[in-house]
C-alpha cells in the first residue's frame, strides 16, 4: 500500500471573494514507502500547495488524499494534528525552529508530544545529533547557528519521532551549494538507513540530481513523473 | 505541561521591555486596588467597628416604643435576667444603662444633655470616653454623687473637677426630679457631640433621680465583628419577641449602612476600571506577541501540536506575566496597606476626628491590613489575565497551519 495516494486533487484560492486562483487542477500521485522523491516545477506551479495538502496543513477544494490508506479529508483539526505528529515530519525552507528552544529541545519536541519519556528522548536525540554531525550543538539556540546547522536540526526534528514520511519544502533554497549538497546527502543516507520516505519540493538541479523520482508540476497539474537510476539511485 | 510553561516563560522575555511595561501595568493596578480597598475598609471599618467612640452598641435592645418618646417609664424590667438569657458570639461585651434627657446647670451656665446611669466597670468595655478620663477620675464604686462629664461640657458650664452641678430630669412618675452632683472626672471624646452633650453617673444614682426601680432603658451589645450585627440582631429579635425592640447599628445609623453599600459599590467600580485597564494591557501585549509569532505557532501546529496546546501555551505566557506582576503587586500592596495601617495615609479633615453618618471617623485615614481581600484582588488579576489571553490564543489556534506559516517571523 502506498504511503500517500493523491487522487483528483484540486485547490482553489479565492482572493477577496473575486479572483479565483487554481493552484492545483486535479493532481494524481502515489508515493511508495522508502521513496526519495522530488516535486519539481517553476515558482507558482503548486509545489508548496501540494506538499501542504499531503501534509494535512491545508484542506483540498476537491479530490482525496490518503495517508497510509486513510482518507484525511474528514478528519477534525485534532485528528489532523495527531496524524502529523505520528506520521509526518516537516522540513521548511526557512528552517522554522522555535527560537526559544535549544537545538535538542527543538528536535525532542515532537517526541514529547508523543509522550516519549525525557530520558529516552534525550538518548535518541544525542545519538541522532552525533549521526548527523551536530552533536556539539545540542544546547545551542537556533539564532546562534548557521543556516546549514539550523536546517540539520530541522531535519533531526523531522525524523526524530520516526515518521513514515518527511515533507521538505525547498530545504536547500536558503543554503549555499556545498551546504545544500551536504544536507541532501544526509537526507539520502537517512532515507537508506531508516527507510524514511522523503518528498521534497525543489527547483535546484543539484537536489533533483539526487532524487530517485522526479514529479514535475506545471500550472497545478503533473506534467511528468520520472523514475531514474544514477548517482542518487 | 512542563514544556508549555518552559516555552511560555522563555517567550515572554523575547521582548523584555514590552513584557516589563505590561507587568508594571498589572502590578501597579493591583497595588492600587489593594490600597484603595484597604483605605475604604480602614475608614468605614473603623467607624462601624469602633462604635464605642460614641458609646453605641452594634446591637441595642430597648423597651418597645422607648425610642419614639424616650420616656423614663418605658424601661426594660429585670435587665439582668434578660442579659443572662442572651446567647451571643464569643468575645461579645454587653451592659445595660439607665438613660435620660436632662438639663445640667452650673453656677455659670446650663446645657441639655443625655445622662447615662452606668456600671463603671462594664461601661468601660462599651464606651471609649470612660476609658479616656483626662482630668480627675471615674467616680468610685458607691459614689452616688459623682458625675463624669466631657471636656466641651465642662468648658460650656465653666466647671472643673470638684465643681458642683445640678441635674434635672422628668421622672418615671411624670414629676421633675433633681439631684446635685460633684464633677469627679472630665473625659475626652472623639465625638464633639458626646463631649458636649453626655454625662455619666452611677446606675443607682440615675435610678434614684428618675424614680426607676430595677429597670434599664438600654441593653448595649458590642460584638467582636461588626459584620455579625445583622444576624445577631435578627436572632435576638426572634428570641425576645415584641415586648422589646432589637436594632442593629445599621438600623440605628441608616446613613452609615448606606455609605457602606455606596463604598462597596465604589470599590467595585474602581476595581472594574482598574481590572479593565489591566485586562486591556494584557490583551494588547498578548495580541502583539502572538500575532507577530503567528508563523511560529503555525510551525508548532504543523509538527503535530494540537490546537488546545497552542491555546495552553498562549495562556501560559499570560500566566507568567500575571504570576510575576501579581506577586510583585501583592507584595507591594500588602506592604503598603500594612505600613499605612500603622501610619497615617492622609488627613481628610482638620482636628482629631469628624462625625460622619452618626459615627466618628478619625481625621487621619489609615488602611486596614487585610491579606484576604488582597489575595482576592490578586486572584481576580489572574482570572482577568487568563480570560483576556483567551482571545489571541483562540485566534491563533484556529488558524489553518498552512495559512499561519505564511505570516510573521519565527
Amino acid at each position: 500500500m502506498p504511503v500517500i495516494e493523491v487522487s483528483g486533487l484540486k485547490k482553489e484560492y479565492v482572493d477577496r471573494g473575486q479572483v479565483t486562483t487554481r493552484a492545483l487542477r486535479g493532481v494524481e500521485l502515489n508515493v511508495e514507502h522508502g521513496e526519495f522523491m522530488a516535486i519539481a516545477g517553476p515558482s507558482g506551479s503548486g509545489k508548496t500547495t501540494l506538499l501542504n495538502m499531503i501534509g494535512a496543513l491545508d484542506s483540498a477544494t476537491s479530490g482525496t488524499i490518503r495517508v497510509d490508506g486513510r482518507d484525511i479529508s474528514g478528519l477534525s483539526q485534532r485528528e489532523l494534528s495527531d496524524l502529523r505528529r505520528d506520521r509526518i515530519g516537516f522540513v521548511f525552507q526557512a528552517y522554522n525552529l522555535v527560537p526559544v528552544l535549544t537545538a535538542a529541545e527543538n528536535a525532542e519536541y515532537v517526541m514529547e508530544l508523543k509522550g516519549v519519556p525525557a530520558r529516552e528522548r534525550r538518548r535518541r536525540i544525542a545519538a541522532l545529533f552525533e549521526r548527523m554531525g551536530i552533536g556539539d550543538l545540542m544546547d545551542t539556540r537556533p539564532l546562534k547557528m548557521s543556516g546549514g546547522q539550523q536546517q540539520r536540526v530541522a531535519v533531526a526534528r523531522a525524523i526524530a519521532s520516526e515518521p513514515a514520511l518527511v515533507l521538505a519544502d525547498e530545504p536547500t533554497a536558503n543554503l549555499d551549494q556545498a551546504t545544500g549538497r551536504a544536507l541532501v546527502g544526509l537526507m539520502r543516507e537517512l532515507n537508506r538507513e531508516r527507510g524514511v520516505t522523503f518528498v521534497f519540493s525543489t527547483h535546484d538541479p543539484m537536489v533533483l540530481e539526487q532524487a530517485d523520482r522526479v514529479v514535475r508540476l506545471v500550472d497545478g497539474v503533473v506534467q511528468s513523473d520520472e523514475r531514474k537510476t544514477g548517482p542518487g539511485a | 505541561m512542563g514544556t508549555v510553561l518552559k516555552i511560555a516563560w522563555r517567550s515572554i522575555w523575547r521582548n523584555r521591555r514590552r513584557t516589563l511595561i505590561s507587568m508594571s501595568a498589572v502590578g501597579v493596578g493591583l497595588v492600587l486596588v489593594i490600597l484603595y480597598t484597604g483605605m475604604l475598609n480602614g475608614m468605614l471599618g473603623e467607624a462601624k467597628e469602633q462604635l464605642d467612640n460614641i458609646g453605641m452598641g452594634h446591637v441595642e435592645i430597648t423597651a418597645a416604643g422607648w425610642r419614639a418618646h424616650r420616656g423614663a417609664a418605658e424601661a426594660i424590667e429585670s435587665p439582668d435576667a434578660l442579659v443572662a438569657a442572651l446567647a451571643l458570639p464569643p468575645r461579645s461585651e454587653v451592659g445595660w444603662r439607665v438613660t435620660a434627657r436632662c438639663l445640667v446647670s452650673s453656677a455659670r451656665a446650663s446645657q441639655g444633655i443625655e445622662l447615662e446611669g452606668v456600671d463603671w466597670t462594664r461601661e468601660a468595655l462599651l464606651s471609649a470616653p470612660i476609658r479616656d478620663v483626662r482630668s480627675g477620675a471615674l467616680p468610685a464604686p458607691g459614689d452616688e454623687r459623682g458625675i463624669l462629664i466631657g471636656e466641651k461640657l465642662a468648658d460650656r458650664l465653666k466647671v472643673k473637677v470638684g465643681s458642683k452641678v445640678r441635674v434635672m430630669a422628668q421622672r418615671a412618675d411624670g414629676e421633675i426630679g433633681a439631684e446635685l452632683y460633684r464633677v469627679r472626672g472630665i473625659f475626652h471624646a472623639l465625638s464633639a457631640t458626646v463631649s458636649e452633650r453626655r454625662a455619666f453617673v452611677s446606675r443607682t444614682s440615675a435610678r434614684t433621680l428618675l424614680g426607676l426601680g430595677d429597670a434599664a432603658h438600654q441593653v448595649v451589645i458590642q460584638l467582636d465583628r461588626a459584620a455579625d450585627a445583622e444576624p445577631v440582631a435578627a436572632a435576638l429579635r426572634a428570641r425576645l419577641g415584641p415586648r422589646v425592640e432589637v436594632l442593629s447599628y445599621g438600623d440605628l445609623l441608616p446613613m452609615l449602612r448606606n455609605m457602606e453599600a455606596l463604598s462597596d459599590f465604589v470599590v467595585w467600580i474602581a476595581a472594574l476600571f482598574i481590572y479593565g485597564l489591566v485586562g486591556l494591557g494584557i490583551l494588547n501585549t498578548m495580541l502583539m506577541s502572538v500575532l507577530e509569532r503567528t508563523r511560529e505557532f503555525g510551525v508548532l501546529r504543523a509538527i503535530g501540536t494540537r490546537p488546545g496546546r497552542v491555546v495552553a501555551q498562549v495562556l501560559g505566557e499570560s500566566f507568567w506575566i500575571a504570576t510575576l506582576s501579581g506577586a510583585a503587586g501583592l507584595a507591594a500592596g500588602l506592604a503598603l496597606t500594612w505600613y499605612y495601617s500603622e501610619h497615617t495615609l492622609m488627613v481628610i479633615a482638620r482636628g482629631e476626628a469628624i462625625e460622619y453618618a452618626g459615627s466618628v471617623l478619625r481625621s487621619g485615614v489609615r488602611t486596614r491590613f487585610s491579606p484576604g481581600s488582597a489575595l482576592t484582588a490578586a486572584g481576580l488579576v489572574y482570572v482577568m489575565a487568563l480570560v483576556t489571553a483567551l482571545y489571541p490564543a483562540w485566534k491563533v489556534a484556529k488558524l489553518p497551519p498552512a495559512q499561519a506559516l505564511t505570516r510573521g517571523r519565527v
